[in-house]
């Protein structure tokens, strides 16, 4: 190696760094000092969540729709007792406590990365109508139609889940199908 | 065979028993029911069910050139079956115990298996709960795997 691929360019003599030298390297680096000090965000944005927090978040959104659901039919069944099956309270109460246990199930599994785009935007609570006033029975057959659709949809769902998120939407799909007759037959006695 | 595919054949292997110990015992359930009953052609039909559950899993297991493994000649029944109560008991937990045997299909990566096992949990959740006639919030899972 010669003398000269030693000197630096820009006219450095002597171990020497000339001024234009010093110039021309500040204008390159300042953008990325800059950068470093305005921190992470400078760098872009968050990556987007994996494929299965996606699905997970859907999934927490759809228990806790279910959960406002069932306790909108709840407020209409009790505002009119008289004439009801016997049986549709306590079963509606009874699904409502297993949607609850779904949604804890979701939510202890959900772990986000602090800062990521959906992280940082908290589901609101849903609310529900009662629906058609007086219509116990639409309602509970509205329901019924929801938890088939849910459980479909878990099912849809499982391709490319981790193993044990695969089985707990599963699990839930096939509790949530069970819901279906078990509020068909609620509603048959009298 | 890869490990992914020997974990594939033990769970179709775990479901294919089950299935097997499920047709046994409804043997016992539909003969504890009463000669006639409408229990007892649902009991009828649930057997079917499981029968053909097993046709399926022993296709897929020769298609993976495994032979399926057979059946015991007898199995231990979890309690006494001395009445019809009893009998509808031991129906629903052998199809606790089918809905926790094709978890194990659930948790394979092959999108087929998984879809077959969550259908046949749900299939089985559904007859249990005819049976009991309540719900569960889990079928198929044990207590352990739920998050406190």
């Amino acid at each position: 190696m010669g003398a000269e691929a030693a000197t630096p360019p820009g006219g450095a003599e002597g171990g020497a760094v000339s001024r234009r030298a010093l110039l021309a390297a500040s204008a390159v680096g300042l953008p990325v000092l800059l950068a470093a000090c305005k921190g992470v965000r400078a760098l872009g944005t968050p990556p987007p969540p994996a494929p299965n927090i996606i699905e997970l978040r859907s999934a927490i959104a759809a228990e806790e729709l279910m959960l406002a659901r069932y306790a909108a039919t709840l407020n209409l069944l009790r505002s009119q007792p008289a004439g009801q099956p016997p049986r549709l309270e306590p079963a509606i109460q009874a699904v409502h406590v297993e949607h609850a246990a779904h949604a804890l199930q979701l939510k202890a599994r959900l772990i986000e990365p602090a800062g990521s785009a959906l992280a940082l935007s908290p589901t609101p609570t849903p609310s529900v109508s009662a629906g058609p006033a007086g219509d116990v029975t639409a309602q509970v057959g509205a329901l019924e139609q929801a938890e088939q659709a849910a459980s479909d949809r878990l099912i849809s769902q499982l391709a490319g889940l981790p193993p044990s998120l695969a089985q707990l939407f599963a699990s839930i799909a096939a509790s949530e199908a069970t819901h279906v007759s078990f509020l068909q037959a609620a509603r048959r006695v009298r | 065979m890869t490990g992914s595919a020997g974990h594939a054949l033990a769970a179709l292997q775990d479901a294919l028993a089950a299935e097997q110990a499920a047709s046994y015992g409804y043997g016992v359930v539909g003969a504890r029911l009463p000669q006639g009953s409408a229990a007892q052609a649902v009991a009828g039909s649930d057997w079917v069910a499981h029968l053909r559950a097993q046709d399926r899993l022993t296709e897929l297991i020769n298609a993976r050139g495994a032979t399926p493994a057979p059946a015991a000649v007898a199995y231990h029944l979890p309690f006494p079956v001395d009445s019809p109560a009893a009998a509808k008991t031991l129906a629903a937990t052998l199809e606790d115990r089918v809905a926790a045997a094709y978890l194990g299909l659930v948790a394979q990566p092959e999108p087929e298996l998984r879809r077959l096992g969550a259908e046949q949990v749900r299939a089985a959740a559904l007859r249990a709960e005819a049976w009991r006639g309540s719900t569960q919030a889990f079928p198929g899972l044990p207590e352990a795997s739920l998050r406190r």
